[in-house]
């Protein structure tokens, strides 16, 4: 009786796919019909992704299993981003997924350690960390349940292959009944009434008609930039980075449970270890150098052979202004950009897919449920480039003109509003929905250097002398327990090996 | 080096005063704050009584003050939540419960699979899937264990007599050494936008680092600033016009608050352990205050003890800190007493200006971060009661058809058309009430969700009517084993609310 | 067990549906009840100038409708009767006003003491003694809410535009909390055991539950007759128009406050003024008339420009055997058809929310009561039917086949008595329940040329002087009533200005 809504998504990659596996986990096939067209010719973007502990959310919500999915893509595990030569030449932090401490008397630890400070007592925020802890001695394992223990403060990610992870999502999705065509689409036909897209033309000639379209085409935007002429709001004033040379080298004994980002002088390079390899890339803007300068630079940079020719990658920060467009739903690239500084980019498809499913239409597209849509979408894209913005702006380099150009630009009211009042009194931001928490902003903003002036009066009320004592006894609870972890080598070797992994052993035989 | 705050001086009058005062001395005499309270006469009445979220045993906590000795002195009662009766032509009264729903089934709401059933023919109402709500039906209150069951986690708000309320934390403020001036007025000398002095009845002249206005709806610090301006409401509000009672005590006592809307607005029945207070807001334009008292006495069917008082209302808010002048509670914000929202603002004000208590003398950036915040509360907390108004379903009554054809504030239109369409609710930044009060009140006025989330068809209509019979079965079995709300308040109390600051 | 009812749904918007919806929603509420109505933008209602009678004005008072509010919305005009041309005999002409004619005296009918008078030589002009016909034939309507007992009441109904008023009364329920759905029904799911409606599934898979199910889906009858099958009574062999054709024209004069019906070869046309426009339409027999010919002659006869192509309909006058089975009820065209002769369309769908709305079950269907409602739905399409056969049957024409076929068709026992009775003393004894009381009756019968042979003795009794001093006093009251009204179109201006 039911009548199934025919989706059609437009790509596959990533987006494409983590689209067709939700709809299918999770949706009776008399509600939707999920149809992908891909085509093999068409690269994805996909050398090494980084993710946030959110996907695990994903993950369990389509029911994917974690060992099998790490195993099957060369996964890692991912507990921080560390921050090299970002605030200043020199520096290091690290944005850890997890807290600082823990809060006293019902006020935020690190306003405690800025009382500390002020007092004289140089504390070092991020020995007060575990994530960042365990991070710098490259231990890993599972955070416990238990909210009183000190190894429950802390979450984790993953470091993947893309492609593979793609890959994997798609038997799962064909096996739950989406059906995949081969092909590249050549034309969109819109309905001369509604003005809704109606059908694509494939290269066969074929006509693939449906209800709903899901645009993964990624920077492309077939549907929703092409045929529907969706406005796309530009962010390049802010995040000038428009390019990426991309590639893989041989893995290295440095085996992090982390991200690494590395400033350079027209942007920043990415480091992510794999099981078989590590994925690298330098984010640039070409307005600050010149292509084959921005590959020589990362091509000396790179703590292993490299496996191939870079690949550059062109893109423009910002996003569509409706990323639903009438039938149309653009998913991933296709819907925006943020660069893959703080590895975004999967949560920004899952954010997406999850809220089609809440707002997944009948037959009639309700208005309403659009408009909510892009509401929480756009929510998504705003509070990520504030945080991105952050990185850029709030630094003291002075040897690249990029650096003097963030750090003077104007930067959006909301982003000057929390950067003021952290300065005034180590106020963090707390929103509702979206990235990032307080603890992010605090590791962000504390990292890049700067230093609030004061701190919530509240904290006074504790005597100093059990702070002082608190503290260490904190300290040496992470210590302790950060010792007993086993490496992030040892830990993936049992939990989720891949077949292609290459032996740390093997390892860092540098060209 | 900034320079810390150290004088304060509060203006104003009862709860607003009291607990910003006393909350101020609390949190910072340790670190050498005076707090000076210029109290202004009273203007409660013995038959006042403040209703109050479950939040605000938060501001309790942080205060140091035990539920038990602060339900004693108040001759208060915990309560699970409020009844709205008649607000809805024909449809029965629904609970308004101070759950949360923290999952639902599959990662989807059970109001999802609530619209499914219901839209299949089930009968049962949303709020039988409530705890909390079965118990205020039940009159049956939890010991200090948390109750909860996956799907409905409960909570107790409380129902205090104003005046001894008020009183009790008088004394903790007199003793954590607030200095308290009377004066029947004050004159306030300004500078640009910082009040430089206020001086009261007997010339004195006090200066400060801040001031707080604690004067109400007056607002006689803050209106008289520049940027003070008030924003009013008048015009969304259907009632500009209070009256408070006071009745018999009811027995058994009841676990909730009883909200009955009538012909020109609606009457409040607020238990108490000696009595009962009632509170009713009109339209004055309809009613003459004495008809109103006619009414009240007809509709509650009580026989009125002491005196009634009338007062007008004024909803409406203004920037809440301007220069060296914080506004807490209605100086700020004002809201009618409906959903146990006053004391609320009061608290919520004293929170924030506490949590965001200035670090520079010089330089009171937190003004913006306050003032923001609280007018989003504000509007937030006018729009949920505006939902009450706009949804009625009181036909043909010009009251009520004009209260439902009011303008509707354009993030409560969208809250009203994403609920009509899919059940689902949008919740903004600084929203004192969440999704689950939302579903709780829309579909409790009746705005039935046409259509419910695909997702939920992954259970099967076997399995699913298998789970709801099992929640409804879980919940009648806990009920039944609690004690009543008499007996809870007889068995020894439990102390909850431990020090903080020690 | 159907035991409760909670979920209502009407299938069909339209006139029927809306008005259905709309009584629901103000008289049930939709708090304790659902109120779901299902139509599809491309099913057209058949929605062409309609006129009404006097009742109408209860079934707005009950929605509690503005009555300016509800004439301005719908392009309306003042209905005091109709004229009836050609229909005795080609060239002649008579008139059904609304109201009483004259004036009760003597515990018997005014037309007892009129007959009396005429016998004696008085103007056989019945009309001098309707203050609604005074009015119609003077162009002038106003409301006579005075309050002056000494002048007549002037009844009143409405010509207005169908679809209007079906698209006001869905503004006016949708606003009271009834759910509009759009979409085509495609399946009805009965229950297995008993055979009850249990659902209905539209196109896009939509499944609507229900307990009760008002079919408002026109002719076809799609829950009534599709699902359930309850059967049909034609009533073809006395009533034998079985098309119509529509067609609205431009405005050519101030609106009368008369809906015109024209008898014409196979038939007969209508004519209804609305505001901006004006209505037409010719119902006719295919069995005398081929529809493109009916067409042809219908623009012919417009007395303005043609404002859209013609619009054909067919129907089988008859009506629905239950017009309540199970937990459906019909309304409307869904329950039968009646041709708009007397301008009954509306006010049967109005009798059967009445109904519905004064038995309305709570607990379960009980059969005794849905006998009942049946009967007395039977009963009413029945007599308005009679009704309408008179008109056909006391006719002098036999010039074309139609009117020789109706002239000599038989006809139902009940009229034959009416007939009969008023011919020997001039009334038909009409019953207390029947729409039609014995001043319509004689108004149609008289005018149809029957002349009754007696009146009642009573009216025998009284001094002649007195009679003709009752008669002028009737008669002043009447054209002192009349003179003072505005014109019609004054009123409308004045009042109720559509588009």
């Amino acid at each position: 009786m039911d009548k199934p809504l025919r989706v059609v998504i437009v790509g596959g990659g990533t987006s494409g796919w983590m689209t067709a596996a939700a709809l299918t986990g999770t949706l009776k096939p008399n509600i939707c019909r999920v149809r992908l067209i891909e085509s093999d010719e068409i690269g994805i973007v996909g050398v090494g992704e980084a993710t946030l502990p959110q996907m695990r959310e994903y993950n369990e919500a389509i029911g994917i299993i974690e060992p099998e999915m790490m195993a099957r893509t060369n996964g890692t595990f991912k507990l921080a981003i560390q921050f090299r030569d970002w605030g200043f030449k020199g520096s290091e932090y690290y944005h850890p997924f997890g807290k600082h401490g823990q809060p006293l008397g019902g006020i935020g630890f690190h306003h405690h350690w800025l009382r500390a400070r002020q007092a004289g007592r140089a504390y070092d925020l991020e020995d007060f960390s575990y994530a960042v802890v365990a991070s710098r001695r490259q231990k890993f394992e599972f955070p416990v349940s238990d909210l009183k223990a000190i190894n429950s403060t802390y979450s984790y990610a993953y470091h993947f292959d893309a492609s593979l992870y793609a890959k994997y999502l798609r038997g799962f999705s064909e096996q739950r009944g989406a059906v995949r065509t081969e092909g590249r689409v050549v034309d969109v036909t819109l309905d001369p009434l509604s003005g809704d897209v109606a059908s694509v033309t494939m290269d066969s000639g074929e006509v693939i008609t449906g209800d709903l379209f899901i645009d993964c085409s990624g920077f492309r935007a077939l549907l929703i930039g092409k045929a529907l002429n969706s406005p796309f709001e530009s962010w390049n004033k802010w995040l000038p980075c428009d390019r990426a040379w991309a590639v893989p080298c041989d893995r290295s004994p440095d085996f992090t449970p982390y991200t690494r980002s590395t400033a350079r002088e027209a942007g920043w390079q990415w480091r992510i270890p794999l099981q078989h390899r590590t994925g690298n890339g330098y984010v640039f803007s070409s307005g600050f150098i010149e292509e084959d300068k921005a590959r020589e630079t990362l091509m000396a940079n790179l703590d292993g052979a490299a496996q191939q020719d870079p690949r550059l990658l062109r893109f423009e920060a910002g996003r569509r202004t409706a990323s639903w467009t009438r039938n149309c739903v653009a998913i991933g690239l296709a819907s925006g950009f943020l660069e893959p500084l703080e590895s975004t980019s999967i949560y920004l498809v899952q954010a997406a897919v999850m809220a089609l499913l809440r707002f997944f239409p009948r037959q009639k597209i309700d208005p309403v449920l659009v408009a909510e849509f892009n509401r929480r979408v756009d929510n998504e894209y705003d509070r990520i480039r504030d945080f991105l913005i952050l990185h850029y702006h709030l630094n003291t380099r002075d040897d690249a003109e990029i650096w003097r150009y963030c750090r003077n630009m104007s930067v959006p009211d909301s982003l000057a509003e929390k950067i003021e009042m952290f300065r005034h009194r180590g106020h963090l931001p707390a929103y509702k929905d979206g990235l990032f928490s307080p603890a992010s902003w605090l590791s962000v903003l504390h990292g890049q250097g700067l230093v609030p002036r004061g701190y919530e009066r509240l904290a006074d009320n504790l005597e100093f002398d059990d702070l002082v004592h608190r503290m260490d006894e904190l300290h040496g609870k992470i210590d302790a327990r950060v010792d007993a972890m086993p490496s992030h080598d040892a830990f993936i070797r049992d939990y989720c090996p891949s077949p292609e992994a290459v032996p740390l052993e093997r390892a860092g035989a540098v060209a | 080096m900034s320079r810390p705050l150290k004088s304060v001086v509060v203006v104003g009058r009862d709860a607003a005063a009291w607990i910003a005062a006393y909350g101020l001395r609390f949190a910072f005499a340790r670190t050498g704050l005076e707090v000076t309270l210029v109290e202004l006469p009273s203007l409660l009445s013995p038959v006042d009584a403040f209703a109050a979220l479950p939040t605000l045993s938060g501001l309790h906590r942080l205060l140091n003050i035990p539920e038990d000795q602060l339900l004693k002195a108040s001759g208060g009662l915990p309560t699970m939540g409020q009844r709205y009766a008649n607000w809805s032509g024909g449809k029965a009264p629904f609970i308004h419960a101070y759950d949360t729903q923290p999952v639902g089934v599959n990662n989807v709401d059970l109001v999802q699979y609530w619209v499914k059933a219901r839209g299949e023919g089930m009968g049962v109402e949303f709020d039988d899937f409530s705890l909390g709500a079965a118990m205020a039906k039940a009159g049956r209150m939890a010991p200090d264990v948390d109750l909860a069951a996956e799907f409905s986690r409960p909570a107790h708000g409380y129902q205090l007599d104003a005046g001894r309320y008020v009183d009790f934390i008088r004394a903790r403020a007199l003793r954590a050494g607030v200095v308290h001036c009377p004066s029947s007025q004050v004159r306030v000398t300004a500078l640009g936008d910082r009040i430089t002095s206020v001086t009261l009845d007997d010339g004195t002249a006090l200066q400060a680092d801040l001031f707080v206005d604690a004067s109400g709806s007056d607002a006689l610090l803050l209106g008289q600033l520049p940027g003070g301006d008030f924003e009013s409401w008048a015009d969304l509000y259907p009632c500009d016009r209070l009256m408070a009672a006071s009745g018999p005590a009811l027995s058994p006592l009841p676990a909730f608050a009883h909200i009955a809307a009538f012909r020109s607005g609606w009457i409040g029945l607020y238990p108490l352990r000696e009595r009962t207070a009632l509170v009713a807001a009109f339209d004055s334009k309809d009613l003459s205050d004495t008809d109103m008292l006619q009414r009240l006495t007809v509709l509650t069917g009580l026989k009125l003890e002491g005196e009634a008082v009338c007062a007008p209302m004024t909803p409406g808010m203004r920037r809440g800190w301007i220069g060296n002048c914080v506004g807490v509670g209605e100086a700020a914000v004002c809201v009618e007493p409906l959903d146990a929202v006053p004391l609320h603002l009061i608290q919520t004000s004293v929170s924030h200006l506490i949590t965001q208590f200035p670090v520079d003398a010089d330089d009171l950036a937190e003004a913006r971060l306050y003032s923001a915040s609280l007018a989003a509360h504000g509007r937030n907390i006018r729009d949920f009661q505006l939902a009450h108004y706009r949804l009625n379903q009181r036909r043909d009554e010009p009251f009520w058809d004009g209260a439902r054809d009011g303008p509707v504030p354009e993030g409560l239109a969208h809250k009203f058309a994403l609920f009509r369409a899919r059940g689902e609710t949008a919740i903004y930044d600084d929203e004192t009430f969440q999704a689950s009060n939302w579903t709780s009140i829309l579909l409790g006025h009746g705005l039935v969700p046409g259509d419910y989330d695909p997702r939920v068809e992954m259970l099967s209509p076997e399995e699913q009517i298998r789970q709801m019979q099992g929640m409804l079965g879980f919940i009648a079995g806990e009920v039944k084993g609690l004690p009543t709300l008499d007996e809870h308040l007889n068995a020894r109390p439990s102390s909850i609310g431990s020090a903080l600051f020690g | 067990m159907r035991t409760t009812i909670r979920d209502i749904v009407i299938v069909g918007g339209g006139t029927a549906g809306w008005m259905a919806a709309a009584a629901l929603s103000k008289v049930m509420g939709t708090q304790r009840y659902t109120i779901t109505l299902v139509e599809s933008d491309q099913i057209g209602t058949v929605g062409v100038g309609e006129a009404t009678i006097p009742p109408i004005t209860l079934f707005n008072g009950v929605l509690g409708l503005d009555e300016n509010e509800f004439m301005r919305e719908t392009n309306a005009t003042i209905k005091l009767g109709i004229e009836f041309q050609n229909w005795r005999r080609p060239g002649h002409s008579y008139m059904h006003p609304f109201g009483m004619m004259g004036a009760e005296f003597s515990g018997i009918g005014f037309t007892n003491h009129w007959l009396r008078w005429v016998k004696a030589g008085g103007d056989p002009d019945n009309l001098r003694f309707s203050a609604e016909a005074q009015a119609a034939l003077a162009g002038k309507f106003g409301r006579t809410t005075d309050g002056n007992p000494n002048l007549p009441k002037i009844n009143y109904a409405f010509h207005f535009d169908a679809s209007l008023y079906a698209a006001y009364l869905r503004r006016f329920a949708v606003a009271r909390g009834v759910t509009r759905l759009e979409g085509k029904v495609v399946d009805v799911t009965l229950g297995a055991e008993d055979g009850y409606i249990d659902s209905i599934t539209l196109e896009d898979g939509r499944v609507i539950r229900g307990d009760l199910f008002l079919d408002c889906s026109g002719f076809r009858g799609l829950l009534i007759e599709q699902a359930l099958g309850v059967g049909y009574e034609d009533w073809s062999r006395y009533l034998p128009v079985n098309r119509a054709v529509a067609m609205p024209c431009a405005r050519v004069e101030d609106p009368v406050p008369l809906t015109r019906a024209i008898a014409r070869e196979a038939g007969w046309q209508w004519r209804i003024p609305l505001q901006h426009r004006t209505g037409n339409g010719y119902v006719y027999c295919d069995a005398w008339l081929e529809p493109d010919r009916a067409a042809e002659l219908l623009i012919e006869r417009l007395d303005g420009e043609a404002q859209a192509p013609p619009n054909h309909l067919r129907f089988v006058t008859g009506r629905r055997k239950s017009c309540w089975e199970k937990n459906c009820l019909s309304l409307g065209l869904a329950s039968g058809f009646l041709e708009p002769l007397e301008s009954t369309s509306i006010h049967l769908i109005q009798v059967v929310i009445s109904k519905l709305l004064a038995l309305f079950p709570k607990n379960g269907f009980e059969p005794l009561l849905i006998a009942r409602f049946n009967r007395e739905i039977e009963r009413d399409f029945t007599y308005i039917r009679d009704f309408i056969i008179a008109h056909y049957k006391t006719t002098d024409r036999e010039d074309t086949p139609f009117w020789a076929y109706v002239k000599h068709m038989e006809i139902p026992d009940s009229l034959t008595d009416k007939l009969e009775s008023f011919r020997r003393r001039g009334e038909v004894q009409a019953e207390n329940f029947e729409l039609f009381k014995e001043p319509n009756w004689f108004y149609v019968l008289y005018g149809q040329g029957l002349v009754p042979d007696d009146y009642h003795p009573v009216a025998d009794v009284m001094a002649e002087d007195d009679l003709k001093l009752r008669l002028a006093q009737i008669r002043s009251a009447i054209v002192q009533r009349v003179q003072g009204l505005p014109t019609h179109q004054a009123f409308l201006e004045k009042n109720c200005s559509g588009a």
